[in-house]
């Protein structure tokens, strides 16, 4: 049996959905629990294909509420175990991932955004950015990576395991269906190539040795009796997240140095964004770009340190201002005036960035 | 000098242009090209019209969509009043001339309309299953995005094992694709 799903490092031309099932093998992922949702499918399909070439397992689970509890319960026994799925499939496991952020379970969970609300369209939006951040009941204590393509796909899939064990919060890697279902090129490699070392699994029930003898007792509390009891721990929760925030936050900057019209977007209209911001500079508008890659925890000090140096900021999605609440939000104080191009489930071109910054230039003068 | 090139081929669930699609980016990026492909459709398995959006240029490509097409291919009714929007006055055109009543929805003003008889050809020279290989000949003479050998490498690839099976099925894909970029070579 091959033992190393990638050796070296290869160039393909994949679906990000494939990728995503490469790069989960890559980082060492025993199980997948899945329900099939367009346009996550293939990624089950791909995982189903591959899996048993390298030993790892599969269970399709009855529903997505099921798939969801049944990865908090792989991760308890010690199974580096992952989910993915979509719209009102990323409804049904907010409950389980609300556990699993109570008890601290390192869940990793692929969302393939499609359009909402409820069925919508099977596509594309980013109209599940509120949903995964802060979805469930709770405060939203979970890792939010957006990706904009296959290579990030790549790299933050792999990430996202060593995030979740590291941190012991759940952690979401938020792509699309754009990138689930688009072939372009990517580089994928071994993790250990790239001197990427992943972190090894461990049970959570069923260790060795006598509880409270030898070992501390495994005991995973989600549910509390008093209301003290849950405002220390939610408190402690919250002061940690707080505390780890600044080595998680990631975000990358386009041209922002000089620039005075400032767009903002995540994602994959990010990659529209800065074709527009190398548009607008050949007009000669100073135009920038800043992308959030982690949505939760925000890059809140450095876009604001950012947002402050611009003359106008827009905010370009696809969805009706659920990036923009957070960006509010974040920059709390700052007087730059901010206005919005919202696209709820469609996708967004460079010409169409390109047009409405121009307009917005207009207003300045 | 720089290539890139988008392409916006539409037409009914079932009729192959997701299919002529993936082909032609896979045949591009094995030429060394970045290629983007990505399929958009509705929920239905058949029927519903069915876009893909291609784009093949020399340097990384952007934004999966795009506003306005070099080529627009569209091979139903709906599939013509669905892509209009795509089109600019650098755009050409491509149409079935099988898609009846859609004269009033034709682009106005695209760079060149071209009505090309690929229902037809595949209907009586060759195999109506192959209608999408006649459409996949019609965008490489429109594109010229990879030559039709590499063309043939990329169909072989995709539908190798089909040919091993029927061998007579490669002659025919191989024909359809020849076919279908002659009813364009000449006319741009």
């Amino acid at each position: 049996m091959v033992t190393k799903p990638i050796e070296g490092e290869k160039r393909a031309f994949m679906t990000g959905n494939e990728v995503v099932a490469w790069a989960a093998l890559a980082a060492g992922a025993d199980i997948m629990y899945g329900y099939p949702i367009t346009p996550q499918n293939e990624i089950m399909h791909y995982w189903i294909r591959l899996a048993p070439k390298y030993d790892k397992n599969f269970l399709q689970t009855e529903d997505e509420i099921s798939a969801g509890f049944t990865c908090v319960g792989g991760v308890m026994a010690g199974k580096k175990a992952f989910t993915a799925t979509a719209g009102p499939g990323n409804i049904l496991m907010q409950e389980s991932m609300t556990m699993a952020e109570m008890m601290r379970i390192p869940t990793v969970l692929v969302v393939c955004q499609r359009g909402g609300p409820s069925t919508a369209t099977v596509i594309y939006s980013q109209q599940e950015v509120t949903l995964t951040c802060f979805g469930g009941n709770g405060e939203g204590f979970r890792i939010v990576y957006s990706t904009s393509g296959q290579q990030d796909l790549f790299d933050y899939t792999i990430k996202a395991f060593n995030t979740a064990w590291k941190y012991r919060f759940p952690t979401f890697v938020l792509g699309d269906g754009y990138q689930a279902k688009m072939r372009e090129s990517v580089t994928i490699y071994d993790p250990e190539v790239r001197g990427i070392k992943m972190i090894e699994p461990e049970p959570f029930v069923g260790k060795a040795g006598m509880p409270a003898l030898d070992r501390d007792p495994a005991h995973y509390r989600n549910t509390y009796n008093l209301e003290e009891e849950l405002y220390e721990v939610v408190t402690a929760m919250a002061k940690e997240f707080e505390q780890i925030a600044p080595e998680l936050v990631e975000y990358q900057e386009f041209e922002t140095e000089d620039c005075e019209v400032l767009i903002l977007a995540h994602g994959v209209v990010s990659r529209a964004v800065r074709g527009a911001v190398e548009a607008l500079r050949a007009q000669g508008i100073k135009a920038g770009h800043f992308r959030p890659i982690t949505l939760r925890p925000f890059p809140a000090e450095q876009l604001k340190q950012t947002v402050q140096k611009a003359k106008k900021v827009l905010v370009v999605e696809s969805a009706v201002g659920q990036l923009e609440k957070i960006i509010k939000q974040s920059t709390y104080g700052v007087t730059t005036p901010m206005t919005n191009y919202f696209r709820p489930g469609e996708g967004i071109t460079v010409e169409e960035v390109v047009e409405e910054v121009v307009e917005e230039v207009k207003k300045l003068v | 000098m720089s290539k890139y090139v988008k392409i916006a081929l539409a037409g009914e669930g079932g009729q192959g242009v997701q299919s002529v699609a993936a082909i032609i980016t896979e045949a591009a990026y094995d030429d060394g090209y970045e290629a983007l492909y990505i399929p958009n459709f509705g929920v239905e398995q058949r029927g519903g019209v069915s876009v893909a959006y291609v784009q093949i240029s020399d340097t990384a490509i952007g934004s999966p969509k795009f506003k306005t097409a070099d080529i627009v291919i569209a091979l139903s009714d709906r599939a013509v009043r669905r892509t209009t929007r795509y089109v600019g006055p650098q755009t050409v055109f491509v149409y079935d001339d099988n898609i009846r009543n859609i004269e009033n929805d034709l682009p106005q003003n695209a760079a060149k309309v071209l009505p090309i008889p690929a229902l037809k050809i595949a209907k009586q020279e060759l195999h109506p299953r192959v209608f999408n290989i006649v459409i996949m000949g019609a965008v490489i003479a429109a594109t010229r995005v990879v030559d039709l050998d590499k063309a043939k490498a990329a169909i072989e690839k995709k539908l190798g094992y089909k040919f091993e099976q029927y061998p007579e099925l490669r002659e025919m894909n191989f024909k359809a694709l020849e076919r279908g970029f002659e009813l364009v070579q000449d006319k741009l």
